[in-house]
């Protein structure tokens, strides 16, 4: 997700209250835009768009907590848990994507090839592989890079067994999907968005 | 010296947890009890669910107030005080759950604020500490109710910060530790949770000690005594021993605990909850001890009682002192609310600053790798500071300054990410099945020869990085000549 957008209507000599009761609502909007996609276990982009609304949002309101009303504890703690639950889904699915990497990987002896060139190699594929795969799941070329160098390739035996931990990690994927549904579609059940509108409101 | 008391009088408190009644024969600065019963019906689980007080959790709450007001009777005590507390504060259904108390069995139930229950409890906590002639004269009071855990910071007696959080034991045994005993990743994602919540919660004055209320503290305690056959007295815990009590709490049933250890088992099921949020906040505070109180919100209201009369509630409403800084509606909030934007931001950017660059000669020294994840948080937390005044910021210091906390963010989640990684797949490995071991350990070893190569880059970042420089910069950004009107 890009970097937030800067919050319009702010006034500088205005007081912390007012603007931060605009800057939540500017951080509350971008939720409620990610949040379309809540019900679609496949869009990870799309939820871990809405993982970083959430954490900014969060943030926004952790740093104005004083300046705003008390109840807003409760909207911290329910956002705090939305985050983590979506923290958890998109380490699976980043794990997913490392071990899918390394199980395609081949042994190769690359007895041949200098260091150099090996790792310009490991490098490209690694590139190769966030154009594919996406920038929200390959953040850490290096680490990808690292992982792909073909003289340290896991070997038909090590791969199998990445297989059974890939399924294992698509099982957990599933879990932690189903675990912020049910928190998700409780707090939409409980009007969680007006509800915060509403301490926000509060004078 | 001869303390004179009031005739007895009774206060009753229905929380998340528990329904509590303490009878006693009150004097300003202590009391004389009488009777002391708790039920424990966990109005919080109905609540949590559903968002409403059930029907059966009323039944069984009006079953046992019309138990507890036969005892006060029994006591000739009068008046009787009830007050209700978080769980009835997010019910839907609070109002007609009030009414129907009163009309049942005749008793008015106050439902009161986070802050004033905070307040409460401080003076129901410490009264029997304030006796004593060394008493600390810094300290802070943590009530760990089954839906939210009151914290309260004093200095010489009187409370110079206080604040309520929507986090107890029941609460967090609902959403996340719902198995029995709780499992490895139930507890590991309560714990990521509990840490998040706290380090982000700003606490105005660390306190030196803490003293630690509530069923759980108190059941906590019980169960160490018996299990690690600890004295009476003084009612203590150090983190070690919370640590052994949770590797007990984690490994067995609520039903074995509560038989070996003389525990109610329902209130076995929340205890692993409660000692999570206790180290949660020993964690946040940094202390490796902590004082457990039985008594609390109760004897608090009969303290009050006893020291302003009928206006003991409208009294603890309004400031205690005039340096009190409550986390809500009062003096210091106003004053939060009221300082402008500019100034506040000035301040708060010069905080985070601050706090990211303590952890620079920890990172460096590489001992822990906490240090990494407290670095990274606290970049974050200025890079959201940043993101909430680059309206008013002057537009070239923000980009640069922007620039360069992201570089500092990103090489720390590097690793850190790395981290969990490797931590992750260790956990992973110990109940893994024998055909994952061994691309398991390929894994982990080459995420850990990659992370040793990152921590060389890291060290080569924070060598040569200047923090005087980072922070005129920071102050560059937001200072009161360039500062933009925002308005755009």
């Amino acid at each position: 997700m890009a970097k937030a957008k800067p919050v319009m209507g702010i006034d500088a000599q205005a007081t912390t209250g007012e603007n931060a009761r605009i800057i939540a609502r500017a951080r509350l909007e971008e939720v409620e835009l990610w949040g379309r996609y809540a019900h679609d276990p496949q869009r990870s982009d799309e939820l871990h768009d809405l993982r970083i609304a959430a954490k900014r949002l969060r943030y926004t309101l952790e740093i104005f907590a004083d300046a705003l009303p008390q109840e807003i504890t409760t909207v911290i703690a329910e956002v705090t848990q939305i985050q983590e639950e979506l923290g958890a889904l998109h380490d699976s699915d980043v794990m997913m994507a490392l071990l899918r990497l390394c199980i395609q990987q081949e042994h190769e002896n690359a007895s041949g090839e200098d260091e150099q060139q090996q790792i310009q190699e490991s490098y490209a594929q690694a590139i190769a592989a966030q154009e594919e795969v996406g920038k929200h799941i390959i953040t850490n070329l290096e680490l990808v890079a690292s992982l792909l160098a073909a003289r340290t390739a896991p070997s038909q035996a090590q791969r199998a067994s990445l297989q059974h931990l890939l399924q294992d990690t698509i099982q957990q994927r599933g879990a932690h999907y189903n675990a912020f549904r049910i928190h998700w579609d409780r707090l939409q059940t409980q009007n969680f968005q007006h509800s915060i509108q509403s301490i926000l409101d509060a004078k | 010296m001869h303390i004179q008391f009031s005739s007895p009088c009774a206060a009753i408190d229905i929380g998340s947890n528990t329904v509590h009644i303490v009878v006693a024969r009150c004097a300003p600065t202590t009391l004389d009890i009488l009777a002391d019963e708790v039920e424990l019906v966990r109005i919080g689980e109905s609540v949590t669910a559903t968002g409403a007080i059930s029907q059966e959790k009323l039944a069984v709450t009006l079953a046992t107030l019309r138990n507890y007001k036969a005892l006060a009777e029994k006591h000739s005590a009068s008046p009787i005080f009830v007050v209700a507390t978080e769980a009835i504060r997010q019910a839907s259904n609070s109002r007609d759950f009030i009414e129907t108390i009163h009309r049942e069995t005749g008793l008015a139930v106050q439902l009161i604020e986070g802050t004033v229950e905070a307040t409460l409890t401080f003076l129901g906590a410490t009264y029997e500490q304030a006796q004593e002639k060394h008493a600390p004269s810094q300290l802070g009071v943590m009530d760990i109710g089954g839906g939210s855990t009151e914290l309260v910071t004093a200095r010489q007696e009187q409370i110079t910060w206080r604040t309520s959080v929507p986090i107890g034991s029941g609460w967090l045994h609902d959403r996340y530790l719902s198995s029995d005993p709780p499992t490895h990743d139930e507890v590991s994602m309560a714990s990521v949770f509990l840490t998040t919540y706290f380090t982000g919660m700003p606490i105005r004055r660390v306190p030196p000690s803490l003293i630690v209320t509530g069923g759980s503290a108190n059941s906590l305690f019980a169960l160490a005594k018996h299990a690690f056959h600890l004295d009476e007295a003084p009612m203590r815990l150090t983190r070690e021993e919370i640590l052994r009590c949770e590797g007990l709490l984690q490994a067995l049933p609520a039903t074995e605990i509560a038989e070996r250890y003389k525990q109610p088992v329902a209130r076995a099921r929340l205890l692993p909850a409660g000692a999570l949020i206790i180290r949660a906040v020993m964690n946040r505070l940094r202390l490796d001890e902590i004082t457990i109180s039985a008594h609390g919100i109760r004897e608090g209201v009969l303290l009050a009682y006893a020291r302003y009369g009928e206006q003991w509630l409208q009294r603890i409403e309004q400031p205690a002192t005039s340096n009190e800084n409550h986390s809500s509606g009062t003096q210091q909030k106003k004053e939060d609310e009221q300082e402008t934007f500019l100034l506040h931001g000035q301040q708060l950017l010069q905080d985070r600053t601050a706090k990211l660059l303590e952890w620079r000669e920890a990172v460096l020294a590489s001992e822990d790798i906490e240090a990494v994840h407290k670095m990274r948080v606290a970049s974050r937390r200025l890079r959201a500071t940043l993101d909430a005044y680059e309206a008013i910021c002057d537009p070239r210091s923000f980009k640069k300054i922007y620039k360069k906390t992201k570089e500092i963010a990103d090489l720390l989640g590097s690793a850190r990410d790395t981290d969990v990684m490797i931590q992750n797949l260790q956990a992973q490995t110990v109940k893994a099945p024998a055909e994952e071991q061994v691309g398991t350990q390929w894994l982990i070893e080459r995420l850990q020869a990659y992370r040793l190569q990152h921590q060389q880059v890291l060290e080569a970042f924070f060598k040569t990085f200047d923090g005087h420089a980072f922070k005129r910069q920071i102050e560059a950004c937001l200072s009161t000549e360039g500062v933009r009107h925002g308005k755009s």
